[in-house]
């Protein structure tokens, strides 16, 4: 049977992973009451993007809705009303409004987007953006905006990326994208403590499980994005053929198809594809599934959210969610750090160092 | 080497008689006679006999761009008494009701729509049409495919999916206006980065509004571009 998605690793496996659908289910019920809520809002060469737990298909009672309005065209005021519409529009929906970072819940230029990679005009706020949009964002109504921004950044990373296009080189991982993604995951870990900072410990606890497990899994996404160009073109020269420079656009049409898949459904196909440690995938999924069942346990999920630091070495719910998280982790290493089969010995190679 | 030439709309818009005498004088393989409006396609399919097109092998007709559900009847007939081997070029947010298409759909060229459509613009938009028109051909708008998507990977993707639907070319640049003008050097780089992905057996119609003394230097350009391949200077400024 081939694996496509995490129903069909579930299905393969025989596993029960009820969180993980009704995580899907929850997404596109949300997803279309959105749609239904702004179809009258969004005017041309805009898009409305959703990020997060509903663009991932994971979607929970607590979960927030992260969005911006990206706008790829000529810029006039009418944008900013738009995007107070939107607003005005979800909260009517009761949908929990995004986080107080002003990330999403505004408006967007695809100027930044695509010409700001790196240096010094690279806000945290704009790699957050260009690196979400690549790895989890779905547009809801009119997708040409967001198809356009997205190709474009795509199409940055890969033609600047000249190693890529080199005959003499035999492996072909993109590395300008590969280090971005690499820089990101760093980048939401190093902001998880200024958040901690900030914020005097206030939702320490939810936040640390996320990054251990979702956040993590983002970054396993992007990872098995990149290997993807190596490890799906088994023949060298098929491989060297394939990314030739004038082959730039399929290329990149080639790498956008993998990226549209969910981070879960791109790491079940990519996981079963390129390696046969089937209990380290199990576990890995059985993990993710168990912290999809934390976070939609309302009570539990107010619960952690309530935490503080000195709550954090004898509360039960919360050692729960970190040994969760520690199957996680084990999961992972023992595939992505273990040079047994090929996905490791890509990380081990490219994903650290 | 394709066929390729141009819309009678681009060399002189709403006067066929003119740009044909104009075109006369290359030696364009290709033409795409042009009625973009409702109230052009019957002077024009009057004229027809009296219209010098032996010398084309190839021979389109772009269908008007617009009309009302009370016409679509009317104009379907006057379609139908084009000769057969015309391809009929259509724009897909032009149908009102697809069943009326149907006995000219395998001669029907759906047409990739520019950015302000809300339709036909991409792989799953055009899917909805040739789900009602499986017949149907595709005439695929270079300008339009970049102007959708500059990136190129949305024209990838339209040609992966619809090249063996692919009868025809339209080849210009298209403004933010989505007006069609002669190629820019940007164009130029993006269109490169397709060319492989062009049927080989497709016609090239150039739709930029092009003056009088650029009909050939344009024609060129866009033959290079596509092939990579020049032709002589003489076929170029007309040696006919």
């Amino acid at each position: 049977m081939e694996v496509h998605s995490v129903e069909d690793l579930a299905k393969q496996l025989g596993a029960d992973w009820p969180f993980i659908l009704r995580g899907r289910e929850n997404s596109r019920i949300e997803f279309d009451r959105i749609k239904e809520a702004c179809k009258a809002l969004v005017m041309p060469d805009t898009s409305l993007v959703v990020f997060g737990s509903l663009a991932r298909g994971e979607f929970t009672d607590g979960s927030d809705i992260d969005w911006t309005l990206l706008v790829d065209g000529i810029t006039i005021p009418q944008h900013l009303t738009v995007a107070r519409q939107i607003s005005e529009a979800l909260a009517k929906l009761e949908s929990k409004p995004p986080g107080r970072t002003g990330t999403f819940g505004n408006m967007a230029s695809s100027h930044s987007l695509i010409h700001c990679i790196g240096g010094e005009d690279d806000t945290n706020t704009n790699t957050t953006r260009r690196s979400l949009l690549l790895l989890e964002a779905r547009p809801v109504g009119d997708d040409q905006a967001f198809n356009r921004v997205r190709n474009n950044i795509l199409k940055r990373y890969l033609e600047e990326d000249l190693g890529l296009w080199r005959s003499s080189a035999v492996q072909k991982v993109p590395h300008f994208l590969l280090n971005d993604f690499a820089r990101y995951w760093r980048t939401m870990a190093v902001d998880f403590a200024d958040k901690q900072h900030d914020r005097f410990h206030e939702g320490f606890a939810l936040r640390n499980i996320k990054l251990r497990l979702s956040r993590k899994l983002l970054y396993i996404s992007g990872l098995l994005a990149c290997f993807r160009c190596q490890l799906d073109f088994p023949n060298d020269q098929e491989r060297i053929a394939f990314f030739n420079r004038v082959n730039s656009v399929e290329v990149a049409s080639y790498l956008r198809n993998l990226l549209d898949k969910t981070p879960l459904d791109l790491t079940a196909e990519t996981l079963t594809l390129y390696t046969d440690k089937v209990k380290a995938v199990g576990e890995l999924f059985g993990a993710y599934e168990d912290f999809l069942g934390v976070l939609s346990d309302k009570s539990g999920r107010k619960h952690l959210e309530a935490l503080t630091p000195d709550q954090l070495e004898t509360d039960a719910a919360y050692a729960n969610a970190r040994a969760i998280s520690h199957r996680f982790l084990e999961a992972v290493q023992s595939i992505f750090l273990n040079s047994d089969n090929r996905i490791g010995e890509l990380t081990i190679r490219y994903g650290v160092f | 080497m394709r066929f390729l030439g141009y819309s009678t709309g681009a060399i002189a818009l709403g006067d066929f008689s003119r740009a044909l005498t104009l075109l006369g004088a290359y030696d364009f393989q290709a033409i795409e006679l042009s009625a973009l409006r409702l109230a052009e396609v019957e002077p024009l399919l009057c004229a027809l006999r009296n219209l010098d097109l032996d010398r084309y092998k190839y021979i389109s007709f772009h269908a008007p761009s617009a009309f009302r559900e009370d016409e679509e009847e009317h104009l379907v007939g006057l379609l139908s008494t084009l000769p057969d081997a015309w391809p009929i070029v259509l724009h897909p947010d032009a149908i009102c009701r697809a069943s009326r298409w149907t006995s000219l759909a395998p001669r029907l060229a759906i047409e990739n729509m520019d950015r302000r459509k809300n339709t036909g613009r991409s792989v799953s938009e055009l899917e909805q049409v040739f789900e009602l028109l499986p017949e149907a051909k595709m005439c695929f708008d270079l300008g339009h495919a970049r102007q959708v998507d500059p990136s190129m990977i949305g024209a990838y993707q339209l040609f992966k999916a619809y090249a063996g639907r692919i009868v025809q070319l339209h080849v210009s640049e298209v403004d933010t206006l989505n007006r069609h003008d002669v190629i820019s050097r940007a164009a130029e780089m993006a269109f490169s980065q397709i060319r492989q992905f062009v049927p080989k057996s497709a016609a090239v119609i150039l739709e930029g509004r092009v003056l009088e003394r650029d009909i050939g230097r344009e024609a060129e350009k866009v033959r290079f571009l596509l092939d990579g391949i020049a032709q002589s200077e003489e076929a170029v400024e007309g040696g006919r």
